[in-house]
């Protein structure tokens, strides 16, 4: 079955005083893809992901993602873009210590006009996908390291995202929690059929991927 | 603005919270209590002044007789003439006038301080009508005395007797504890001030000094409007001329000698440095705590959380903040205030406007007219103190916010 192209970055540029980190790549992403940019460390592959997903505006270059150009949005634009297009999930999981974890999987609706029941159903189901029913009023600071991660896997689907956007989501856990939060993600890639672009330097996370992208001084090389 | 997000951070926050709300409400704390303190001053100088239902005295400093036979004038208080009591009641903000005549009057058997008062005027000495504590008030057109209740003790005098006075006899209706009223033209006899006159009219020595006509008096009591005390004083100054002695509570504040009683500015200054310091205070742990918080906002602006999403959410819980510390700041200012009614305060009464010879006994001591201080806090400048603590919530918010919420989520969310 023919996929249709959700991303498309072309010939993106970033310069960082006078230093160029992404130097004219272009690439496209179909939706319901899992995708993996594999590189070194310094590559360019986190800036990259940050420009793809509307985190960062290119130097030069366009992204495409759902149809909508992002380039040349505003700050505010870009912050409801991501909200009502992309999902995140952080290395380090990034969740705010002083919320619950029902309340951290919900944080990006907070701005939307919705009940609060709504809300909370909807950040409950998604833990209970994640196996973390019996989990949700506990803080940050009470869950191993995996569980926050799941809680960041979950805040990331709670918008329906069209993609998800994973910076080295195992490179802060232990390789057994790793390779559970990589079969979460390719179940939801295979079952929710939501496109994942994952950054990741370890060769064997790279693997799950359907198609990996390899990134050598800001260049894409296949 | 999400209140159970609000809520948590501040409770799980809770040592920078509370640390900003102290910062505040002592501020908000001293800016009422300053403010407060300086009015119960205020307050304060007005006693003398109001007790005996006036706020403004005057008077005319004079010679000092040659002889001191008969009836003459105390140095400090001459001829008021009745063409200058008449423009005295024309002033504008002026609502009443008391007049008095007050005497030393020097028989041969003894030393008397007399004073004429206007019976019926409730501006004026007259308000020792509920001072009485034997016998009855003077009536109006009547020749008779009250005697004021030490003086009666010194020469054995009884309600009934008669009192030769400057040559004259008047009966005793009643003994007065002068005492227990004002302080300010304080006298051993007290007569109705037509009597006074015809005593001053017919004492050559004292019209030696001042000339006096029958309608003429020495003292005056003047009840203006509060907010047109300071006009109506500056023209009483211009009728009176060069000798003219205008006493009002501003006068009494200065002799309090406390910086709060001294000068409005002072206060305004101190309010300002106490709001100021509680507004660095607030806006330096706020500070901190949102620069602490970077990752966190670049978290929310990562998942879509728009530039106005975030002010006001920072907004929001510094308001929070600030109206918890304006009540307690509040709560601090009452309890203070409630202890500080304890402070007693001496008010000296210049010897000008309650004179008595020095020769006699007590002539040169200090009077003093000695009242708890009476701090409130009045409901606007609570409301004011409440109002700027918001506001000043509201703006170190809204200015953190605005600064933090310009960051860039790529830029604090790049992993280790």
């Amino acid at each position: 079955m023919s996929r249709s192209t959700i991303l498309v970055g072309e010939n993106l540029k970033k310069n960082y005083n006078g230093l160029q980190v992404v130097k004219g790549v272009s690439l496209a992403m179909e939706a319901g893809e899992f995708v993996s940019l594999v590189g070194k460390s310094g590559c360019g592959k986190t800036t990259l992901l940050s420009i793809l997903s509307g985190l960062e505006r290119p130097t030069e270059g366009k992204v495409t993602l759902n149809g909508k150009e992002s380039t040349g949005a505003s700050e505010d634009e870009l912050a409801l873009f991501r909200r009502e297009n992309v999902g995140f999930i952080f290395q380090s999981f990034n969740l705010i210590p002083t919320l619950c974890a029902w309340e951290n999987v919900a944080l990006p609706l907070f701005p939307v006009k919705m009940a609060k029941g709504q809300m909370r159903k909807r950040a409950t189901e998604l833990l209970e996908m994640m196996e973390m029913g019996r989990r949700l009023n506990h803080l940050p600071s009470a869950l191993s390291g995996g569980e926050k991660q799941r809680v960041a896997i979950a805040r990331a689907l709670v918008n329906r995202p069209k993609v998800i956007f994973a910076d080295e989501p195992t490179g802060n856990l232990d390789s057994g929690t790793g390779e559970a939060i990589m079969d979460i993600l390719s179940r939801l890639n295979r079952e929710e059929n939501v496109a994942i672009m994952m950054v990741t330097h370890d060769p064997e996370v790279a693997k799950k991927a359907e198609r990996v992208i390899r990134m050598h001084d800001g260049e894409v090389l296949s | 603005m999400d209140l159970r997000y609000l809520l948590k951070e501040l409770y799980y926050q809770r040592r920078r919270t509370l640390a900003s709300i102290f910062g505040l409400s002592i501020g908000i704390a001293l800016l009422i209590i300053l403010n407060a303190l300086s009015m119960a001053y205020r307050e304060a100088a007005r006693s003398p002044l109001k007790e005996i239902g006036a706020d403004i005295t005057v008077q005319r400093a004079g010679d000092v007789p040659e002889e001191l036979t008969g009836a003459v004038f105390p140095c400090s208080a001459v001829t008021i003439r009745k063409e200058e009591v008449d423009k005295v009641q024309a002033i504008a903000g002026v609502q009443g006038v008391g007049r008095g005549l007050l005497l030393w009057v020097f028989d041969p058997d003894r030393a008397t301080i007399a004073l004429g008062i206007e019976t019926e005027n409730p501006i004026g000495p007259a308000i020792l009508r509920s001072s009485i504590t034997e016998g009855r008030f003077l009536e109006d057109g009547k020749p008779e005395a009250l005697v004021e209740v030490a003086f009666a003790r010194q020469f054995g005098i009884r309600v009934g007797d008669t009192l030769p006075l400057a040559g004259r006899k008047f009966p005793v209706v009643g003994i007065v504890d002068a005492s227990r009223a004002a302080k300010i033209a304080v006298a051993n006899v007290y007569l109705p001030l037509r009597e006074m006159q015809e005593v001053a009219v017919s004492s050559r020595q004292l019209q030696s000094v001042s000339p006096f006509d029958p309608e003429d008096v020495n003292l005056l009591f003047v009840k203006a409007e509060q907010e047109r005390i300071r006009d109506v004083a500056t023209s009483l100054r211009e009728i009176m001329g060069k000798k003219g002695q205008v006493a009002t509570p501003d006068s009494f504040l200065k002799l309090l000698g406390s910086l709060f009683a001294l000068s409005e500015k002072f206060t305004m200054a101190a309010s300002l440095i106490a709001i100021l310091v509680a507004a660095l205070v607030a806006f330096k742990t706020m500070a901190g705590n949102v620069a602490e918080r970077a990752r966190e906002i670049g978290v929310l602006k990562a998942v879509g959380w728009a530039h106005r999403n975030v002010v006001a959410q920072l907004m929001a819980e510094s308001v929070t903040q600030s109206i918890v510390a304006g009540i307690l700041g509040l709560l601090i200012a009452l309890a203070a205030a409630m202890g500080l009614r304890f402070m007693q305060v001496s008010i000296p009464i210049p010897w000008e406007m309650s004179p008595t010879p020095h020769f006699l006994p007590g002539g040169g001591d200090q009077i003093f007219k000695t009242l708890q201080l009476p701090v409130y806090i009045p409901r606007s400048l609570a409301a004011f103190a409440m109002l700027l603590s918001i506001v000043i919530g509201g703006m170190t918010g809204g200015l953190l916010g605005r600064h933090i919420s310009r960051i860039k989520p790529s830029e604090v969310l790049r992993h280790e």
